[in-house]
């Protein structure tokens, strides 16, 4: 991901315009379409901003393309109108906001940095559990471990999730996940209401960040509710038995337990980490420790300082 | 008998949307909500003694808003689901009765005092869920408090109808609407997808032998019921106990000395339970 804000116009005297009113950030500007989508396509900028002269120019096809592509359809798109455009639907203009040209001079800093700011409130939310995915996770770790943070990252997910989804589909294991997620949200911020976060990685993993001293009492009211509340997703007979009759990864039928909720959690208060994979790596392995346990259970990383008086 | 058909009593009762609470317990409420320090264990300690609270909760949780309808029969678990914002927000909405005060604080105990039999009950017969029975029989009478939301004037005059001719409470219902507050209950409780137990448990705890799928937790709380009538604590509209019902009673196998027992357990639970609506603080 590239920081850059491209323009795109033909109007050179709007571009230099523009190119003033953002300051502050990379601007690279260009006149055509195919060398602006060269750049585009090499180092996703942060933010397009395109002019436009009626719904048949070519750069609304550009906008189009751009936004109907999974990968860059995230960057946000201002479009540059002239005055007296009337805009039929944005069915046919994929734009995320837009300006009149009167209004360029006037408007462009605060819609620029609203743009900005919207991008980096939304990125990417798993559509079941509405918590943010893989990039956020990776960023929010990254910036703690840049910023000189001490917290803890802990990694869970559920055991036996998919003889579950198996035996009562997708729709009801769709209702677990969303259980979990609220449940792991609620719980965390009422550890910790500020600096706290919650992602949902995909499937049935999850993780969150809280400091290091609140990290063993979370997991611990985490995994209390979770064992009250995940029973009553089973059919009473299920229920009353505690285990269930679904296929295995090869096929045959055997008996699975309920579910169980496993915590792996790393922290960086004994040792340094650079780089956020480090630290989900460690928190991946516990949570394979977490899983050799009975039952609902966490493991922390208790490994020593790897140099000393990095206390 | 009231001038309105079965189809039109029910598409009135399935259109409520929310329950009011009595004006003693929502100054209450405002003093545990406002607390900035209020956790949602106090908050939760707080709900479940009140069946109107209580059963916003649960609507709540179990509209296909949070995506997982008809599991959730805890207000624990149910503010957990919910956090701490939603919960304050929720219950920040909560509006009073006008009417008929004195009854409803009366209902208000009675149900209060049922979720407490309850839940001894439940815990004497090692049943594996005591708060979700205990929960059941806070919610029993909601009906009651449906059926006075609608139709204000004609319930009031039923009670007062009830009182001199003797009848108990749910005679006069099916008189004067065709329905009890029971069907009315499990009306709103269905419709706002409370769990299939919940809407069981209110839709038969008079006739608890017609309860299907959870014949035990339906006969626990018709005794719970009864029990705190007959002990005459709070008022469920009606100055008589009904009949324990056989089959239920023999289910529950429980002796003359369980009874007593019970009883005695559920004195200083009902001192404190007083305490908690009537003390004005």
């Amino acid at each position: 991901m590239n920081n850059a804000v491209v323009i795109l116009s033909s109007d050179i005297v709007l571009s230099s315009i523009l190119q003033r009113l953002i300051a502050g950030r990379q601007v690279i500007c260009y006149k055509e379409e195919q060398p602006a989508l060269d750049f585009i396509y090499h180092s996703l900028p942060r933010l397009l901003v395109v002019q436009i002269q009626d719904e048949q120019s070519r750069s609304v096809g550009i906008i189009n393309d751009l936004k109907s592509d999974p990968v860059f359809g995230q960057i946000p798109i201002i479009a540059i109108v002239p005055d007296d455009l009337v805009i039929s639907s944005w069915d046919r203009l994929l734009a995320d906001d837009y300006l009149r040209r009167s209004a360029v001079e006037r408007e462009t800093a605060l819609r620029v940095s609203l743009c900005l700011s919207r991008a980096d409130r939304i990125v990417e939310i798993s559509p079941l559990t509405r918590l943010p995915g893989n990039i956020t996770i990776s960023r929010q770790i990254q910036q703690r471990l840049d910023a000189g943070q001490t917290f803890a990252l802990a990694y869970a997910d559920l055991d036996y999730f998919k003889p579950f989804n198996d035996k009562y589909g997708f729709s009801r294991g769709d209702e677990v996940i969303k259980m979990v997620g609220r449940l792991i949200l609620n719980l965390v911020r009422e550890q910790q209401p500020q600096g706290s976060f919650v992602g949902h990685v995909g499937g049935d993993d999850f993780v969150f960040i809280v400091e290091c001293d609140a990290v063993e009492a979370t997991s611990t009211s985490i995994l209390s509710y979770y064992s009250q509340i995940v029973p009553t997703f089973y059919d009473a007979e299920d229920r009353e038995r505690g285990s269930i009759v679904s296929v295995d990864r090869e096929g045959k039928q055997r008996s699975f337990p309920l579910m169980t909720l496993s915590i792996g959690i790393a922290h960086n208060r004994m040792r340094k980490f650079v780089h956020y994979g480090e630290l989900v790596e460690i928190a991946s392995d516990m949570k394979k420790h977490a899983k050799g346990k009975k039952g609902n259970a966490f493991s922390i990383d208790r490994r020593a300082l790897v140099k000393k008086g990095d206390f | 008998m009231i001038d309105k058909n079965i189809r039109t009593i029910r598409a009135e009762i399935e259109r409520i949307d929310t329950l009011p609470t009595i004006p003693t317990i929502l100054k209450k409420l405002l003093g545990v909500i406002e607390n900035p320090k209020a956790s949602l264990t106090t908050i939760g300690n707080f709900v479940s003694n009140d069946p109107v609270l209580t059963s916003r909760v649960l609507r709540m949780v179990n509209s296909p808003v949070y995506g997982f309808p008809g599991r959730i029969s805890s207000v624990n678990q149910s503010l957990i689901l919910l956090g701490l914002n939603v919960v304050r927000g929720l219950l920040l909405g909560v509006s009073v009765f006008e009417a008929m005060q004195k009854a409803m604080l009366g209902l208000w105990e009675h149900s209060l005092g049922a979720a407490i039999a309850a839940r001894v009950i439940a815990k004497r017969k090692k049943m594996n869920e005591p708060e979700e029975v205990s929960i059941a029989a806070l919610l029993h009478d909601m009906g009651k408090v449906a059926l006075s939301l609608k139709f204000p004037a004609e319930y009031e005059k039923l009670l007062s109808d009830v009182e001199a001719r003797s009848l108990l409470i749910y005679e006069g219902e099916k008189e004067l609407f065709e329905i009890t507050h029971a069907d009315a209950g499990a009306w709103v409780a269905k419709r706002w997808n409370f769990p299939p137990n919940l809407v069981e448990i209110i839709e038969y705890h008079h006739k608890p032998h017609l309860s299907k799928n959870y014949p035990m937790q339906t006969a626990v709380v018709h005794l719970a019921d009864a029990l705190i009538r007959a002990r005459g604590f709070g008022f469920a509209g009606d100055m008589l106990v009904p009949h324990l019902n056989q089959a239920a009673w023999y289910s529950l196998d429980l002796k003359e000395q369980d009874l007593k027992d019970i009883m005695l357990e559920l004195e200083d639970l009902l001192q404190e339970a007083a305490e908690f609506i009537l003390s004005d603080e």
